[in-house]
Parts: C-alpha cells; sequence; structure tokens
C-alpha cells in the first residue's frame, strides 16, 4: 500500500528545505530596512496567495542558520506591545551569496520545467 | 485543542525534549514572539472572532507544537556550531600534536585570557549590583535598581553565551529569554527574583572570578616555562648568558641537552593545548549548565 500523502508531505518537506534559504534571503535583500519574523512571514503569505507552501514556525530555525553561517545579521529590540522582536538585515556575503544561489535556481528551473514538461 | 499562547509553549517544549537546550530556549522566543505578534493582528483584523478562533487561526499557519519541533531539529542537524565540525583523527602521537589544527583548542586558549578581564568585570558587577539592590531596597527608588540590576544580569548572561559558543564551540542560546509582557514592573521584578536561572547566572558570575584568574595564572606560567626552555639554548650560544643562577653563580646547560630542552619547551606547551581543550570544554559544559534555563 503506497501512503501517497505522506510521501507527498515529505516531498515538499524536502523541497522546501533549500527553497526556503533562498526566499529568505531574497525577501530581506528586496527590503531595504531590516524585518522581523512576523513580518517575513507576513510577505511571504501575500506571495504564496491561498496556497501555503511551509508553516511559518519553520522559518525561524532557518533564519537561524543563515545568521549561524554569516549571510544575514540580526538586532533585538524592544515592541510597544508584546515581547522583543528579533530584526533581521542581510550581510554584504550575504547579497553575494544570494547572487549564486539565484544562478543555480535558474538553471535548476529551466532544467526542472524541460524535464516534467 | 490549544488554549493560550502559554499553552502552546508547553506543548512545544514537550516536544522538543532531548534536543539541545538552547535551541529549545531559541524556538521557545521565537514562537512567543510570532505568536503573540499574529494574534493581536489577526484579533485586529477580525475583531469579531473570538480569541480562540483567532488563535487556531494563527496557530494553523505557524504550525503544531510537533511540527515546528521538527523544523527546528531538522535545521540543527543540519548545522552544528562551527567549531565542532571537524574532529581530526589519527595516531596517538598525531591526535597529540594534531590540537594545533584544532580551533577550539586556540579558542579554548583565548577564552583562558579573556575570562579573566570578563571574569574580573562580572565579580565587580556582581557584587556592586547586589549590594547596591540590598542596601537602597529601604527607599522608594530601590526595587527598580532591583529590576534594573536583575535585568543586566540577564543580558550579561547572554553576552558570556555567546562568548562561550563562539570561542568554546558549545551550543548557546542566541536569543535572550523573555516571559509574559504585559506584567507590571513590580510582578516582572518578583518574577526574576523568584527565577533559579537569575540567581545561576549571579553565582556564575561570581565564580567566573575565581576560574578567570586561575585560568589567566596558569596560562602565563605555563607559556612563560614553554618558552624559557626552547629560549635557553639561542640566549646561551647567541648571547653567553648561564640561565639558571644561583648565589651569584651562573650554571649553564650543556650543549647536548638543547634539543632536549627545546624539544621539553614544545611538548610542554602541545601538552597545555591538549589540556586548555579540555578545560574549554568543561567550562563550556559548565556556563551551558548555569546560563541556560531548562
Amino acid at each position: 500500500m503506497v501512503d501517497s500523502p505522506t510521501l507527498t508531505k515529505k516531498f515538499q518537506k524536502e523541497l522546501n528545505a533549500g527553497i526556503a534559504s533562498l526566499v529568505l534571503l531574497s525577501v530581506l535583500n528586496k527590503n531595504t530596512r531590516p524585518m522581523y519574523g512576523y513580518q517575513i512571514a507576513k510577505l511571504l503569505e501575500d506571495y504564496s496567495g491561498d496556497a501555503s507552501f511551509m508553516k511559518q514556525g519553520g522559518l525561524y530555525p532557518v533564519l537561524h542558520a543563515l545568521e549561524n553561517g554569516g549571510l544575514l545579521e540580526s538586532k533585538v529590540e524592544p515592541s510597544v506591545s508584546g515581547p522583543p522582536r528579533r530584526y533581521y538585515e542581510i550581510t554584504s556575503e550575504g547579497r553575494e551569496t544570494l547572487v549564486a544561489w539565484q544562478g543555480i535556481w535558474k538553471q535548476m528551473k529551466s532544467f526542472v520545467d524541460r524535464a516534467i514538461k | 485543542m490549544t488554549k493560550s499562547i502559554e499553552e502552546y509553549l508547553e506543548q512545544l517544549k514537550t516536544e522538543l525534549q532531548g534536543s539541545d537546550t538552547a535551541t529549545i530556549q531559541d524556538a521557545l522566543s521565537d514562537a512567543e514572539e510570532h505568536l503573540r505578534a499574529a494574534l493581536a493582528n489577526q484579533r485586529e483584523a477580525q475583531p469579531e472572532i473570538s480569541e480562540q478562533e483567532a488563535l487556531e487561526q494563527v496557530i494553523e499557519h505557524y504550525g503544531s507544537p510537533s511540527e515546528t519541533a521538527s523544523a527546528y531539529a531538522e535545521v540543527e542537524r543540519r548545522t552544528v556550531p562551527q567549531l565542532t565540525r571537524e574532529t581530526p583523527k589519527s595516531t596517538s602521537l598525531g591526535n597529540f600534536f594534531s590540537v594545533y589544527t584544532d580551533a577550539r583548542a586556540w579558542g579554548a586558549l583565548l577564552y583562558m585570557l579573556i575570562a579573566f578581564v570578563t571574569g574580573v568585570f562580572y565579580f565587580t558587577w556582581a557584587v556592586t549590583g547586589f549590594s547596591l539592590s540590598v542596601s537602597v531596597a529601604l527607599f522608594i527608588f530601590g526595587l527598580p535598581f532591583a529590576l534594573l540590576f536583575f535585568l543586566s544580569v540577564r543580558g550579561l548572561a547572554l553576552l558570556e553565551g555567546r562568548l562561550v559558543e563562539g570561542l568554546l564551540g558549545v551550543r548557546m542560546p542566541r536569543r535572550p529569554l523573555f516571559t509574559q509582557q504585559n506584567l507590571k514592573w513590580l510582578d516582572r521584578l518578583k518574577e526574576l527574583a523568584m527565577d533559579r536561572h537569575t540567581w545561576f547566572s549571579i553565582l556564575y558570575m561570581l565564580i567566573q572570578f575565581v576560574l578567570g584568574t586561575i585560568y589567566f595564572v596558569i596560562f602565563v606560567t605555563v607559556l612563560s616555562f614553554s618558552l624559557s626552555f626552547i629560549a635557553t639554548p639561542f640566549i646561551q650560544e647567541i648571547f653567553g648568558y648561564g640561565v639558571v643562577m644561583n648565589n651569584n653563580i651562573r650554571y649553564y646547560f650543556p650543549t647536548w641537552s638543547y634539543p632536549l630542552l627545546i624539544f621539553g619547551g614544545v611538548f610542554f606547551w602541545t601538552a597545555f593545548m591538549n589540556i586548555a581543550r579540555g578545560i574549554g570544554q568543561l567550562h563550556g559544559r559548565m556556563a551551558k549548565s548555569m546560563l541556560v534555563t531548562d
């Protein structure tokens, strides 16, 4: 018996693993001002429309990993309502890396498009 | 069904059991920041729905505690703190000397030096802050002062954590720990004062003074011993000085002992670097158990 929904879920998760880094880096590159997690999640929601590709909670560990790799930096600032917020900003290494990643993505995209057509 | 953000955080904590304590603390802070912002936003956008419904929608987007926990576990598996990545393996002698290529050993050495400075600072800060808090408690501004002191302790604990992770390669929290925000400052003070974590951090600040001094003394002693062993042949040959002096009589080491002296100096230093790496790991473990809440 093939467990199709589970396999589909797994496929989606594996696909998200790399794409999330690319998307987060791009979003932070486009926005000149530092952004906090919820802001980023809202923006991505606007992009994805009704389809939700990944849970918002999954964005945060990716942000931490990018920061750990030196592609992002962050600072905590108090907010008027609620807990202090962590604002993320892309570094110059992050920008350089993003250019390389975008190149890979373009090649990958056209390759996959041709393959599945 | 999750009834409140606090309950969600509890469930997330349960799901994350067995993960790195620092990861748990980061995950809880992220979730709290996000859920509170999202809930406030949702309530504003749709005032007609109940708080419970709004929370359900928010969690639907954020992910269930188990989904969130698995996302952290997944990323954590892929990204190990930088210094713990390489563990060179070879013969025992190779192992002994490979310490020179191990970033953790150099990090530990640097930490032993820095710990002296930070230790003195922490100790001064903790003692001054604590005694001032107690003595001005008689006055009206005594309690706000104590709150400021406790908050500064939390901040310094986070800073020390970054230092420990950077130099000793032990994963520490990347985010400050925070609690309910709608608390009055007096309740916040009470909460901080009741929290084990605050007192352990203060204790750590006091202990760090002693440890920092010991580390520094050992470091300087071993360095000067090793260097003087290595330098002895050169000083004798180039400057003609006998290195050992007793009752105004200079003693010279015989020429055949030169290789032994140099080898002894290098060996002594290498052994120390191996020990320093171990001390660093132990210190990191201690810092983790005292500065990170479980």
